[in-house]
């Protein structure tokens, strides 16, 4: 130590100090029995023989700044004195901890990164305490945190047991709808692309459920051709979507729309989804990244199939409605039951927005080429 | 629909401040259900909030004790041996495990982590049970258990549950449901009620709350349908401290012998945290 150092400390007290440095490159000399009482600074001089002078003092974590390096100090000393009655320290930790969130969580993170996990319990029961009992808004309030949980985000996976082969395809769908809307977003945010923002992808989704346990359950033949026939036709559709979506073309939209309103006829009559209604979406709006997953592994029956159609055609419609409850536990058959008496009235603002009244379906030649047909049938 | 802000700069972000495992150690210190809210707070919460370290300690403590005690046969000891804390704390809250060899299910209430049983209809005491001509035991598939009963037609209804106060998690109130339906022939029930009680320990303390089962129209309804399909009706509540009461006793009983009664099917007595579900 140099003469300079000689001279702060008293001479009859003779204490060693050690030496610390913030991120910041502020140095300051602590008394070593504060100090020590880090078991990260105690590491440092015992394993690493650092601190002892001004060139070798020990470099605390980026985490510790100056402001909370004092604190911490200040926590260490008061607790450091052995005689202290726990009385005495309940006290002093009630106190100290009065602080604004912000440097409570400063000074969580600081105190962790030192390793001090007295304090880190102290902060962080005291953290727990401000958040019990709270809205998320109330919390994204009291942290300042954005509200950047996008719609599909909200789409919380629901908390899956493993047994349950509906939740991690639901799962799967949400995932899906998400890199979907992740997607769409890139493009210009026109209300209409809304519209049909929702509607391709209950068909992809749709057309996805289908494509992928065309295999595993090989039930209907037609399922797989159609998934080869989607990867020959991927160009093609890709293109021909781009098109669409620049010539803002609405029939589209409303095609998606009536071939699910088939879906909720063909549902409500009971029947396993249609061949036709599949036909129908995968060739028209395939996505290049539906056949991603690699971990299809579910066998999943037609009604089970159907139920889930039915969840997520009404899932993905109302996605933007979608009141977010605390803990997205819904059922797949109350989802059936109110996308059905929801139905009518969302079929009536997607028509009225429509060039055109009647709503067309699209079916496969024999060709594989589309051809658009009239449906008399309408909701 | 909302952009997605690229980074957040704010500074006074916490996010930005605290580490994930710092986010989930707090998150840990609250609750079942102020977890699964904070989920919906901002990304970082939602990862934070899946940590094993936040629901094994939600989990009771004694929770692989009870599992080792179910059923071997029972697929669900293979699938919770094998699961994360997190998955086994959802999981029980939707599947209860059969223990005790067939007699009792164990669960878990989602919102607190607190312990739920229900007492098979084989572990309560029926009078008359055991006597064919008037009660019936048999397989339901909408049943957990192996066994329901049946009523054919008795005089003297008497059906009794016990549970111990030592399993159940302390310092909760819990609620008593006997948990039946009725078959297309049922008699008796609209015209006599019957006698609900619940105690703790000794005490004989308990209220008794008396019902109609199968209320005719201008009567209240006191009972509900569960989410598995079956009827349910409060039998009373009680309060565990520390679990050193003793037993808990529920029961349900129409004992003036002029009526006679038919067609009650039991499944057991549900015991779950009050205001759960």
């Amino acid at each position: 130590m140099s003469e300079v150092d000689m001279a702060v400390i008293k001479p009859e007290m003779m204490k060693s100090y050690i030496w610390l440095h913030t991120a910041d490159g502020s140095i300051q000399q602590v008394e070593q029995e504060v100090a020590m009482f880090c078991p990260m600074i105690c590491h440092e001089v015992i394993q690493k023989g650092m601190g002892s002078s001004k060139n070798y003092a020990i470099s605390l974590p980026q985490r510790v700044n100056p402001a909370m390096l004092s604190l911490i100090l200040d926590y260490c000393r008061f607790h450091q004195v052995p005689g202290r009655s726990n009385k005495e320290r309940k006290s002093f930790d009630e106190k100290f901890i009065r602080m604004d969130t912000k440097r409570l969580c400063e000074l969580t993170s600081a105190a962790d990164s030192l390793q001090l996990k007295p304090l880190v319990d102290l902060t962080s029961r005291a953290l727990a305490r401000i958040i019990e009992g709270k809205s998320p808004e109330e919390i994204r309030e009291i942290f300042h945190l954005p509200d950047d949980l996008t719609e599909e985000e909200k789409l919380e996976p629901l908390k899956n047991t493993t047994d349950d082969p509906r939740i991690r395809l639901l799962n799967r769908l949400y995932a899906k709808k998400r890199k979907e809307l992740k997607e769409r977003q890139k493009l210009k945010n026109i209300e209409v692309e809304e519209e049909r923002v929702d509607d391709r992808s209950v068909d992809d989704l749709l057309s996805f459920i289908n494509g992928d346990n065309g295999d595993s359950k090989g039930i209907k033949n037609s399922k797989s051709k159609k998934k080869n026939r989607r990867r020959k036709d991927q160009q093609k559709n890709t293109s021909a979507n781009e098109a669409i979506k620049n010539h803002n073309k609405e029939p589209n939209g409303l095609n998606q729309v009536c071939c699910s309103a088939e879906v909720g006829q063909t549902v409500r009559a009971g029947v396993g989804a249609t061949s036709n209604l599949h036909d129908v979406e995968d060739d028209i709006f395939d996505n290049k990244n539906e056949l991603d997953d690699g971990d299809i592994d579910d066998e999943i029956d037609p009604a089970l199939k159907e139920k889930i159609d039915r969840y997520c055609s009404y899932e993905l419609r109302k996605s933007s409605k979608l009141t977010v409850s605390n803990e997205v536990t819904m059922e797949v058959e109350d989802f059936a039951r109110r996308l059905n008496s929801d139905w009518p009235e969302r079929m009536q603002e997607i028509l009225s927005f429509g060039h055109e009244r009647k709503p067309v379906h699209f079916s496969l030649n024999g060709n594989g080429s589309l051809r658009r047909y009239a449906n008399s049938e309408q909701r | 629909m909302r952009n997605r802000k690229a980074i957040n700069t704010n500074n006074e972000d916490i996010t930005n401040i605290l580490p994930e495992e710092c986010i989930s150690y707090i998150l840990s210190l609250t609750s079942p259900a102020d977890v699964c809210r904070s989920k919906l707070v901002s990304p970082v919460f939602r990862s934070a909030a899946d940590s094993d370290t936040i629901w094994g300690k939600f989990l009771p403590s004694d929770c692989y004790d009870i599992i080792s005690n179910a059923s071997s046969s029972s697929s669900s000891k293979l699938l919770t041996s094998s699961m994360s804390k997190t998955q086994l704390y959802f999981h029980l809250c939707k599947n209860p495990i059969i223990i005790d060899n067939g007699t009792m299910s164990f669960g878990l209430d989602k919102a607190t982590g607190k312990k739920c049983y229900m007492l098979g209809a084989r572990r309560l005491s029926i009078s008359w049970a055991n006597t064919p001509r008037y009660w019936r035991w048999k397989r339901v598939p909408e049943s957990r258990f192996s066994e329901v009963a049946e009523l054919k037609e008795v005089w003297w209804l008497d059906v009794k549950g016990t549970i111990e106060t030592k399993i159940l998690s302390p310092n909760t109130t819990y609620v008593a449901y006997l948990v039946y339906k009725f078959s297309s022939s049922r008699y008796g029930f609209e015209k006599k009620p019957v006698d609900l009680h619940v105690e703790l320990g000794e005490s004989d303390a308990g209220r008794t709350f008396r019902i109609f089962l199968d209320p005719s129209a201008n009567i209240p309804q006191f009972s509900r349908e569960r989410e598995d399909g079956w009827m349910e009706v409060k039998l009373g509540e009680f309060f565990n401290e520390h679990g050193d009461d003793g037993k808990a006793t529920c029961s349900l009983r129409e004992v003036d012998n002029y009526t006679p009664k038919k067609g009650l099917i039991i499944e057991g007595i549900d015991i779950r945290p009050k205001d759960s579900r």
